[in-house]
Protein backbone atom coordinates (compact mmCIF):
# COMPACT_ATOMS: atom_id res chain seq x y z
CA UNK A 1 0.00 0.00 0.00
CA UNK A 2 2.59 2.39 1.43
CA UNK A 3 5.99 3.44 -1.10
CA UNK A 4 7.78 1.04 0.97
CA UNK A 5 5.79 -1.67 -0.35
CA UNK A 6 8.34 -4.36 -1.80
CA UNK A 7 7.31 -5.63 -5.54
CA UNK A 8 6.34 -9.56 -5.38
CA UNK A 9 9.35 -9.67 -7.70
CA UNK A 10 11.82 -8.28 -4.61
CA UNK A 11 9.95 -10.55 -2.31
CA UNK A 12 10.78 -13.64 -4.64
CA UNK A 13 14.43 -12.51 -4.96
CA UNK A 14 14.64 -12.20 -1.09
CA UNK A 15 13.50 -15.68 -1.21
CA UNK A 16 16.17 -16.78 -3.03
CA UNK A 17 18.92 -15.49 -0.72
CA UNK A 18 16.01 -17.55 2.37
CA UNK A 19 14.79 -13.98 4.05
CA UNK A 20 11.66 -15.75 6.06
CA UNK A 21 10.82 -12.43 6.49
CA UNK A 22 10.00 -11.63 2.96
CA UNK A 23 8.74 -15.19 2.69
CA UNK A 24 5.97 -14.25 5.29
CA UNK A 25 5.29 -10.99 3.64
CA UNK A 26 4.87 -13.01 0.23
CA UNK A 27 2.49 -15.30 2.35
CA UNK A 28 0.48 -13.50 3.83
CA UNK A 29 -0.25 -10.99 0.91
CA UNK A 30 -0.89 -14.32 -1.65
CA UNK A 31 -1.94 -17.17 0.91
CA UNK A 32 -5.75 -15.44 1.78
CA UNK A 33 -6.96 -14.92 -2.13
CA UNK A 34 -5.28 -18.31 -3.49
CA UNK A 35 -7.44 -20.14 -0.38
CA UNK A 36 -10.58 -18.72 -1.04
CA UNK A 37 -10.28 -18.85 -5.11
CA UNK A 38 -9.10 -22.67 -4.80
CA UNK A 39 -11.73 -23.54 -2.12
CA UNK A 40 -14.33 -21.95 -4.96
CA UNK A 41 -12.98 -25.62 -6.60
CA UNK A 42 -12.91 -27.93 -3.81
CA UNK A 43 -14.86 -28.43 -0.61
CA UNK A 44 -12.71 -29.93 1.12
CA UNK A 45 -10.66 -27.40 3.35
CA UNK A 46 -8.05 -29.53 4.49
CA UNK A 47 -6.86 -30.54 0.68
CA UNK A 48 -6.86 -26.43 0.09
CA UNK A 49 -4.72 -25.40 2.89
CA UNK A 50 -2.66 -28.71 2.17
CA UNK A 51 -2.90 -27.10 -1.86
CA UNK A 52 -2.09 -23.67 -0.41
CA UNK A 53 1.37 -25.05 1.77
CA UNK A 54 2.55 -26.96 -1.08
CA UNK A 55 2.33 -24.24 -3.25
CA UNK A 56 4.74 -21.74 -0.77
CA UNK A 57 7.16 -24.42 -0.07
CA UNK A 58 7.46 -25.54 -3.52
CA UNK A 59 8.54 -21.42 -3.52
CA UNK A 60 10.65 -21.54 -1.12
CA UNK A 61 12.54 -24.37 -2.74
CA UNK A 62 12.55 -22.66 -6.25
CA UNK A 63 11.96 -19.20 -6.05
CA UNK A 64 14.16 -18.90 -9.31
CA UNK A 65 11.71 -20.53 -11.35
CA UNK A 66 9.38 -17.31 -11.82
CA UNK A 67 10.92 -16.13 -14.69
CA UNK A 68 9.73 -12.67 -14.56
CA UNK A 69 7.25 -12.94 -17.15
CA UNK A 70 3.48 -11.39 -16.12
CA UNK A 71 2.23 -11.60 -12.52
CA UNK A 72 3.58 -13.51 -9.95
CA UNK A 73 0.52 -13.84 -8.69
CA UNK A 74 -0.45 -15.63 -11.85
CA UNK A 75 2.80 -17.72 -11.44
CA UNK A 76 1.79 -18.88 -7.43
CA UNK A 77 -1.79 -19.55 -8.81
CA UNK A 78 -0.24 -21.86 -11.30
CA UNK A 79 1.59 -23.67 -8.46
CA UNK A 80 -1.12 -23.85 -6.49
CA UNK A 81 -4.09 -25.49 -8.31
CA UNK A 82 -1.70 -27.85 -9.88
CA UNK A 83 -0.92 -29.19 -5.92
CA UNK A 84 -4.60 -29.33 -5.77
CA UNK A 85 -5.35 -31.59 -8.95
CA UNK A 86 -2.02 -33.68 -7.61
CA UNK A 87 -3.76 -33.85 -4.22
CA UNK A 88 -7.58 -34.40 -5.39
CA UNK A 89 -6.38 -37.45 -8.08
CA UNK A 90 -9.50 -37.50 -9.64
CA UNK A 91 -11.89 -37.18 -5.81
CA UNK A 92 -14.72 -35.99 -7.60
CA UNK A 93 -17.08 -35.73 -4.61
CA UNK A 94 -15.54 -32.77 -3.19
CA UNK A 95 -14.99 -30.92 -6.70
CA UNK A 96 -17.12 -27.56 -7.00
CA UNK A 97 -18.00 -26.44 -10.42
CA UNK A 98 -18.89 -23.01 -11.62
CA UNK A 99 -22.28 -24.80 -12.12
CA UNK A 100 -22.41 -24.15 -8.39
CA UNK A 101 -22.84 -20.25 -8.37
CA UNK A 102 -24.21 -20.00 -11.72
CA UNK A 103 -27.68 -21.07 -10.66
CA UNK A 104 -28.28 -18.05 -9.16
CA UNK A 105 -29.56 -15.06 -11.03
CA UNK A 106 -27.46 -12.10 -12.17
CA UNK A 107 -28.35 -9.12 -9.71
CA UNK A 108 -28.51 -5.86 -10.81
CA UNK A 109 -24.65 -5.02 -9.47
CA UNK A 110 -23.26 -8.29 -10.93
CA UNK A 111 -25.11 -7.02 -14.23
CA UNK A 112 -23.22 -3.60 -14.07
CA UNK A 113 -19.85 -5.69 -12.98
CA UNK A 114 -20.05 -7.96 -15.77
CA UNK A 115 -20.29 -4.77 -18.76
CA UNK A 116 -17.26 -2.93 -17.49
CA UNK A 117 -15.29 -6.22 -17.30
CA UNK A 118 -16.33 -8.52 -19.30
CA UNK A 119 -19.40 -7.18 -21.39
CA UNK A 120 -20.50 -9.83 -23.63
CA UNK A 121 -18.53 -12.79 -22.62
CA UNK A 122 -19.39 -12.95 -19.18
CA UNK A 123 -22.67 -13.32 -20.53
CA UNK A 124 -21.55 -15.82 -23.11
CA UNK A 125 -19.68 -17.81 -20.09
CA UNK A 126 -23.19 -18.19 -18.35
CA UNK A 127 -25.02 -19.69 -21.00
CA UNK A 128 -22.72 -22.29 -21.74
CA UNK A 129 -23.97 -25.46 -20.34
CA UNK A 130 -22.69 -26.90 -17.27
CA UNK A 131 -20.33 -29.59 -18.97
CA UNK A 132 -18.62 -27.15 -21.26
CA UNK A 133 -18.51 -24.77 -18.39
CA UNK A 134 -16.33 -26.58 -15.70
CA UNK A 135 -14.23 -27.23 -19.01
CA UNK A 136 -13.72 -23.56 -20.24
CA UNK A 137 -12.72 -22.73 -16.60
CA UNK A 138 -10.77 -25.79 -15.63
CA UNK A 139 -8.41 -25.13 -19.15
CA UNK A 140 -9.11 -21.50 -19.86
CA UNK A 141 -9.82 -19.60 -16.71
CA UNK A 142 -7.60 -22.14 -14.06
CA UNK A 143 -5.07 -22.29 -16.78
CA UNK A 144 -4.67 -26.02 -16.92
CA UNK A 145 -3.76 -28.46 -19.73
CA UNK A 146 -6.30 -30.42 -20.92
CA UNK A 147 -4.22 -33.56 -19.15
CA UNK A 148 -4.42 -32.00 -16.00
CA UNK A 149 -7.85 -30.87 -16.36
CA UNK A 150 -9.06 -34.47 -17.72
CA UNK A 151 -7.25 -35.14 -14.29
CA UNK A 152 -9.31 -32.36 -11.94
CA UNK A 153 -12.43 -33.24 -13.33
CA UNK A 154 -11.93 -37.01 -13.09
CA UNK A 155 -12.70 -37.70 -16.99
CA UNK A 156 -10.58 -38.76 -20.09
CA UNK A 157 -7.94 -36.14 -22.05
CA UNK A 158 -10.60 -37.11 -25.14
CA UNK A 159 -13.56 -35.67 -23.15
CA UNK A 160 -12.11 -32.43 -22.21
CA UNK A 161 -10.97 -31.75 -25.84
CA UNK A 162 -14.09 -32.49 -26.91
CA UNK A 163 -16.28 -30.45 -24.58
CA UNK A 164 -14.08 -27.48 -25.19
CA UNK A 165 -14.88 -27.91 -28.77
CA UNK A 166 -18.12 -27.69 -28.18
CA UNK A 167 -17.69 -25.01 -25.60
CA UNK A 168 -16.40 -22.39 -28.47
CA UNK A 169 -18.85 -23.09 -30.82
CA UNK A 170 -21.38 -22.10 -28.07
CA UNK A 171 -19.36 -19.37 -27.26
CA UNK A 172 -19.35 -17.97 -31.16
CA UNK A 173 -22.68 -18.28 -31.11
CA UNK A 174 -23.52 -16.10 -28.28
CA UNK A 175 -20.61 -13.67 -29.46
CA UNK A 176 -21.21 -13.51 -32.50
CA UNK A 177 -24.18 -15.60 -33.84
CA UNK A 178 -26.29 -13.64 -31.62
CA UNK A 179 -25.31 -10.28 -31.86
CA UNK A 180 -26.06 -9.81 -34.60
CA UNK B 1 -3.44 -3.86 -15.21
CA UNK B 2 -6.70 -1.70 -15.29
CA UNK B 3 -8.72 1.54 -14.14
CA UNK B 4 -11.24 -0.92 -13.06
CA UNK B 5 -10.91 -2.79 -9.24
CA UNK B 6 -13.53 -4.73 -7.36
CA UNK B 7 -15.70 -3.13 -5.00
CA UNK B 8 -15.30 -3.96 -1.18
CA UNK B 9 -18.89 -4.81 -1.41
CA UNK B 10 -18.28 -7.27 -4.13
CA UNK B 11 -15.18 -8.88 -2.89
CA UNK B 12 -16.80 -9.54 0.14
CA UNK B 13 -19.49 -11.76 -1.17
CA UNK B 14 -16.73 -13.47 -3.35
CA UNK B 15 -14.79 -14.51 -0.11
CA UNK B 16 -18.05 -15.62 1.65
CA UNK B 17 -18.18 -17.38 -1.61
CA UNK B 18 -21.85 -15.68 -2.44
CA UNK B 19 -21.13 -13.88 -6.53
CA UNK B 20 -22.79 -15.24 -9.54
CA UNK B 21 -20.57 -16.84 -11.94
CA UNK B 22 -19.49 -14.19 -14.29
CA UNK B 23 -18.45 -12.13 -11.06
CA UNK B 24 -16.40 -14.55 -9.77
CA UNK B 25 -14.66 -14.55 -12.90
CA UNK B 26 -14.11 -11.09 -13.33
CA UNK B 27 -12.53 -11.00 -10.09
CA UNK B 28 -10.56 -14.09 -9.94
CA UNK B 29 -8.99 -12.91 -13.43
CA UNK B 30 -8.54 -9.34 -12.01
CA UNK B 31 -7.01 -10.47 -8.18
CA UNK B 32 -4.07 -12.43 -10.06
CA UNK B 33 -2.26 -9.12 -10.97
CA UNK B 34 -4.11 -6.44 -8.96
CA UNK B 35 -1.38 -5.43 -5.87
CA UNK B 36 -4.31 -3.03 -4.15
CA UNK B 37 -6.91 -5.77 -4.83
CA UNK B 38 -4.95 -8.45 -3.65
CA UNK B 39 -4.11 -6.31 -0.21
CA UNK B 40 -7.80 -5.36 0.13
CA UNK B 41 -8.60 -9.40 0.12
CA UNK B 42 -5.65 -9.62 2.94
CA UNK B 43 -7.54 -7.37 4.59
CA UNK B 44 -10.67 -8.66 4.74
CA UNK B 45 -9.28 -11.87 5.55
CA UNK B 46 -7.83 -10.68 8.95
CA UNK B 47 -11.25 -9.42 9.59
CA UNK B 48 -12.82 -12.76 9.14
CA UNK B 49 -11.15 -14.66 12.33
CA UNK B 50 -12.03 -18.10 10.75
CA UNK B 51 -9.75 -16.84 7.89
CA UNK B 52 -7.10 -15.04 9.77
CA UNK B 53 -6.62 -18.23 12.23
CA UNK B 54 -6.25 -20.69 9.45
CA UNK B 55 -4.18 -18.43 7.31
CA UNK B 56 -2.10 -18.24 10.96
CA UNK B 57 -2.18 -21.79 11.11
CA UNK B 58 -1.19 -22.66 7.56
CA UNK B 59 2.02 -20.16 7.88
CA UNK B 60 3.10 -21.79 10.81
CA UNK B 61 3.04 -24.91 8.95
CA UNK B 62 5.09 -23.59 5.96
CA UNK B 63 7.45 -22.06 8.37
CA UNK B 64 7.93 -25.04 10.07
CA UNK B 65 8.59 -27.02 7.23
CA UNK B 66 10.69 -24.35 5.88
CA UNK B 67 12.68 -24.13 8.83
CA UNK B 68 13.30 -27.83 9.79
CA UNK B 69 15.29 -27.63 6.50
CA UNK B 70 19.05 -26.23 8.00
CA UNK B 71 21.58 -26.50 5.00
CA UNK B 72 24.06 -29.33 5.33
CA UNK B 73 27.85 -29.09 4.65
CA UNK B 74 27.49 -29.90 1.17
CA UNK B 75 25.04 -27.56 0.27
CA UNK B 76 26.75 -24.62 2.10
CA UNK B 77 29.88 -26.35 -0.05
CA UNK B 78 27.80 -26.10 -3.14
CA UNK B 79 26.62 -22.79 -2.63
CA UNK B 80 30.32 -21.53 -2.12
CA UNK B 81 31.27 -22.80 -5.28
CA UNK B 82 28.19 -20.58 -6.81
CA UNK B 83 25.25 -22.51 -7.23
CA UNK B 84 22.56 -20.71 -6.67
CA UNK B 85 20.54 -21.37 -2.60
CA UNK B 86 17.34 -23.35 -3.99
CA UNK B 87 19.69 -25.65 -6.33
CA UNK B 88 22.38 -26.52 -4.02
CA UNK B 89 19.64 -27.80 -1.85
CA UNK B 90 18.12 -29.51 -4.86
CA UNK B 91 21.44 -31.40 -5.36
CA UNK B 92 22.26 -32.11 -2.02
CA UNK B 93 18.29 -33.25 -1.68
CA UNK B 94 19.59 -36.68 -3.54
CA UNK B 95 19.18 -39.78 -1.25
CA UNK B 96 22.53 -40.76 -2.43
CA UNK B 97 24.38 -37.71 -0.28
CA UNK B 98 22.17 -39.24 2.97
CA UNK B 99 24.66 -40.61 4.71
CA UNK B 100 24.11 -44.19 4.64
CA UNK B 101 24.49 -44.67 0.88
CA UNK B 102 27.15 -43.01 0.71
CA UNK B 103 29.04 -44.93 3.87
CA UNK B 104 27.87 -48.10 2.09
CA UNK B 105 29.43 -47.21 -1.28
CA UNK B 106 33.22 -45.67 0.52
CA UNK B 107 33.60 -48.89 2.58
CA UNK B 108 32.85 -51.45 -0.20
CA UNK B 109 35.14 -49.23 -2.34
CA UNK B 110 37.86 -49.80 0.59
CA UNK B 111 36.92 -53.32 1.13
CA UNK B 112 37.68 -53.28 -2.46
CA UNK B 113 40.96 -51.53 -2.70
CA UNK B 114 42.05 -53.74 0.33
CA UNK B 115 41.29 -56.98 -1.23
CA UNK B 116 43.40 -55.84 -4.52
CA UNK B 117 46.12 -55.43 -2.29
CA UNK B 118 46.51 -58.32 -0.14
CA UNK B 119 44.41 -61.17 -2.36
CA UNK B 120 47.14 -60.18 -4.90
CA UNK B 121 44.99 -62.25 -8.17
CA UNK B 122 41.25 -63.16 -6.90
CA UNK B 123 41.11 -59.62 -5.03
CA UNK B 124 42.64 -57.58 -7.82
CA UNK B 125 39.63 -59.63 -9.71
CA UNK B 126 36.91 -59.11 -7.02
CA UNK B 127 38.25 -54.95 -7.12
CA UNK B 128 37.95 -54.80 -10.86
CA UNK B 129 34.59 -56.51 -10.73
CA UNK B 130 32.92 -54.04 -8.20
CA UNK B 131 34.56 -50.35 -8.50
CA UNK B 132 34.13 -49.37 -11.70
CA UNK B 133 30.18 -49.82 -11.15
CA UNK B 134 30.04 -48.17 -8.39
CA UNK B 135 30.34 -44.37 -9.47
CA UNK B 136 27.41 -44.94 -11.57
CA UNK B 137 25.04 -47.13 -8.88
CA UNK B 138 26.13 -43.91 -6.50
CA UNK B 139 24.65 -41.69 -9.30
CA UNK B 140 21.48 -43.88 -10.36
CA UNK B 141 20.64 -43.59 -6.29
CA UNK B 142 21.00 -40.10 -6.51
CA UNK B 143 18.14 -39.17 -9.21
CA UNK B 144 16.42 -42.22 -9.74
CA UNK B 145 12.47 -41.12 -9.64
CA UNK B 146 11.16 -44.72 -7.87
CA UNK B 147 13.70 -44.48 -4.79
CA UNK B 148 13.45 -40.13 -4.62
CA UNK B 149 10.35 -39.06 -3.54
CA UNK B 150 11.41 -35.71 -3.03
CA UNK B 151 11.39 -36.27 -7.02
CA UNK B 152 7.71 -35.82 -7.11
CA UNK B 153 7.60 -32.23 -5.73
CA UNK B 154 10.41 -31.00 -7.44
CA UNK B 155 9.08 -31.57 -10.80
CA UNK B 156 5.74 -29.86 -10.09
CA UNK B 157 7.47 -26.66 -10.61
CA UNK B 158 9.27 -26.34 -13.96
CA UNK B 159 12.65 -27.23 -13.51
CA UNK B 160 14.58 -29.35 -16.42
CA UNK B 161 15.13 -33.17 -14.73
CA UNK B 162 18.18 -33.37 -17.07
CA UNK B 163 19.75 -30.30 -15.37
CA UNK B 164 18.88 -32.03 -12.10
CA UNK B 165 20.45 -35.16 -13.01
CA UNK B 166 23.55 -33.52 -14.53
CA UNK B 167 23.79 -31.52 -11.29
CA UNK B 168 23.40 -34.22 -9.15
CA UNK B 169 26.15 -36.53 -11.24
CA UNK B 170 29.19 -33.81 -11.08
CA UNK B 171 28.18 -33.99 -7.14
CA UNK B 172 28.34 -37.14 -6.69
CA UNK B 173 31.30 -37.51 -8.54
CA UNK B 174 33.36 -34.54 -6.59
CA UNK B 175 32.89 -36.55 -3.53
CA UNK B 176 33.34 -39.71 -4.75
CA UNK B 177 36.46 -39.18 -7.10
CA UNK B 178 39.00 -38.16 -4.75
CA UNK B 179 38.61 -40.91 -2.57
CA UNK B 180 38.50 -43.59 -4.80
CA UNK B 181 41.76 -41.66 -6.04
CA UNK B 182 43.29 -41.81 -2.70
CA UNK B 183 42.78 -45.09 -1.75
CA UNK B 184 44.22 -46.04 -5.46
CA UNK B 185 47.72 -44.46 -4.25
CA UNK B 186 47.85 -48.07 -1.67
CA UNK B 187 47.30 -49.90 -4.48
CA UNK B 188 50.23 -50.77 -6.36
CA UNK B 189 50.76 -50.97 -9.99
CA UNK B 190 48.61 -48.87 -12.93
CA UNK B 191 45.49 -50.89 -12.02
CA UNK B 192 44.46 -48.42 -9.00
CA UNK B 193 43.88 -45.70 -11.78
CA UNK B 194 42.74 -47.30 -14.68
CA UNK B 195 39.94 -48.40 -13.05
CA UNK B 196 38.37 -45.23 -13.68
CA UNK B 197 38.49 -44.82 -17.52
CA UNK B 198 35.03 -47.61 -17.19
CA UNK B 199 33.90 -45.98 -14.39
CA UNK B 200 33.34 -42.88 -16.05
CA UNK B 201 32.24 -44.83 -19.43
CA UNK B 202 29.69 -46.28 -16.91
CA UNK B 203 28.49 -43.01 -15.29
CA UNK B 204 28.24 -41.90 -19.12
CA UNK B 205 26.20 -44.80 -20.39
CA UNK B 206 24.10 -44.81 -17.37
CA UNK B 207 22.96 -41.05 -18.39
CA UNK B 208 22.29 -41.97 -21.86
CA UNK B 209 20.24 -44.82 -20.45
CA UNK B 210 18.25 -42.98 -18.14
CA UNK B 211 16.86 -41.27 -21.33
CA UNK B 212 15.29 -44.76 -22.43
CA UNK B 213 14.72 -47.01 -18.32
CA UNK B 214 15.12 -46.17 -15.35
CA UNK B 215 18.56 -45.12 -14.00
CA UNK B 216 18.77 -48.19 -11.87
CA UNK B 217 17.33 -50.22 -14.25
CA UNK B 218 20.39 -49.01 -16.61
CA UNK B 219 23.06 -49.56 -13.75
CA UNK B 220 21.62 -53.63 -14.00
CA UNK B 221 22.44 -53.37 -17.52
CA UNK B 222 25.78 -52.18 -17.30
CA UNK B 223 26.68 -54.93 -14.00
CA UNK B 224 25.95 -57.59 -16.36
CA UNK B 225 28.01 -56.55 -19.68
CA UNK B 226 30.39 -55.52 -17.36
CA UNK B 227 30.50 -58.81 -15.57
CA UNK B 228 30.78 -60.71 -18.67
CA UNK B 229 33.39 -58.79 -19.77
CA UNK B 230 35.32 -59.06 -16.89
CA UNK B 231 35.09 -63.01 -16.45
CA UNK B 232 35.77 -63.43 -19.91
CA UNK B 233 38.59 -61.64 -20.39
CA UNK B 234 40.01 -63.05 -16.95
CA UNK B 235 39.66 -66.54 -18.34
CA UNK B 236 41.72 -66.15 -21.41
CA UNK B 237 44.27 -63.74 -20.04
CA UNK B 238 45.21 -62.07 -17.27
CA UNK B 239 43.12 -60.89 -13.78
CA UNK B 240 43.15 -57.19 -15.06
CA UNK B 241 43.15 -57.56 -19.46
CA UNK B 242 39.75 -55.42 -19.06
CA UNK B 243 41.73 -52.52 -18.62
CA UNK B 244 44.95 -53.33 -20.89
CA UNK B 245 45.00 -53.22 -24.78
CA UNK B 246 42.41 -51.76 -27.07
CA UNK B 247 40.20 -51.90 -23.70
CA UNK B 248 40.64 -48.31 -22.68
CA UNK B 249 40.17 -47.05 -26.00
CA UNK B 250 36.67 -48.50 -25.83
CA UNK B 251 35.80 -46.95 -22.62
CA UNK B 252 36.93 -43.71 -23.89
CA UNK B 253 34.18 -44.27 -26.71
CA UNK B 254 31.70 -45.08 -24.72
CA UNK B 255 32.39 -42.34 -22.91
CA UNK B 256 31.56 -39.84 -26.35
CA UNK B 257 29.05 -41.49 -27.57
CA UNK B 258 26.94 -41.77 -24.29
CA UNK B 259 27.49 -38.50 -23.15
CA UNK B 260 26.26 -37.36 -27.08
CA UNK B 261 23.14 -39.43 -27.17
CA UNK B 262 22.38 -37.96 -23.44
CA UNK B 263 23.22 -33.95 -24.80
CA UNK B 264 20.45 -35.13 -27.56
CA UNK B 265 18.38 -36.98 -25.62
CA UNK B 266 18.02 -34.57 -22.72
CA UNK B 267 14.14 -33.50 -22.82
CA UNK B 268 13.30 -37.87 -22.60
CA UNK B 269 15.01 -38.02 -19.15
CA UNK B 270 12.82 -40.29 -17.26
CA UNK B 271 10.68 -38.47 -14.17
CA UNK B 272 9.92 -35.86 -17.03
CA UNK B 273 6.59 -36.70 -17.15
CA UNK B 274 4.33 -35.89 -13.47
CA UNK B 275 1.73 -38.04 -14.54
CA UNK B 276 4.11 -41.30 -14.76
CA UNK B 277 3.60 -42.93 -11.71
CA UNK B 278 0.11 -41.90 -11.19
CA UNK B 279 -1.13 -45.66 -12.22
Amino acid sequence: MTSARPSDAELLAAIAERDLRAMRELYDRHAPWLTVRLSRRCADQDVVADAVQDAFLAVWQKPGSFRGQGAVGAWLWGIAIRRLVSRLRGRREVLLGLSESSEQVLGAEDQVLLSVAYGDVGQALTRLSPQARSVVQAVILDGLTTREAARLLGMPQASVKTRLARAKVQLRAVLVEGTR
Amino acid sequence: MSSWHVEDRDLRRWLAHNTALATSVSIEQHLVSCDGCIDRVGALARQDSALDAEMEHGWERVRDAVELHRPSWLERGLTTVGLPAHEAQLVAAARAFRGPLLVAVLVVLVFAELAGQFGQARGEFFFLLVAPLLPSAAVAFGYDPDLEPALEQELCTPYSPARLVVLRTIAVLTLAIPVAVLLGLVLPGPISFLWLLPAAGFVAADLALSTWISPLRGVAVITGVWSVTVWVTAYHSSTDAALHGAYPSVYLVLVVVSLAVFARRAGHVRGAYPGRSSR
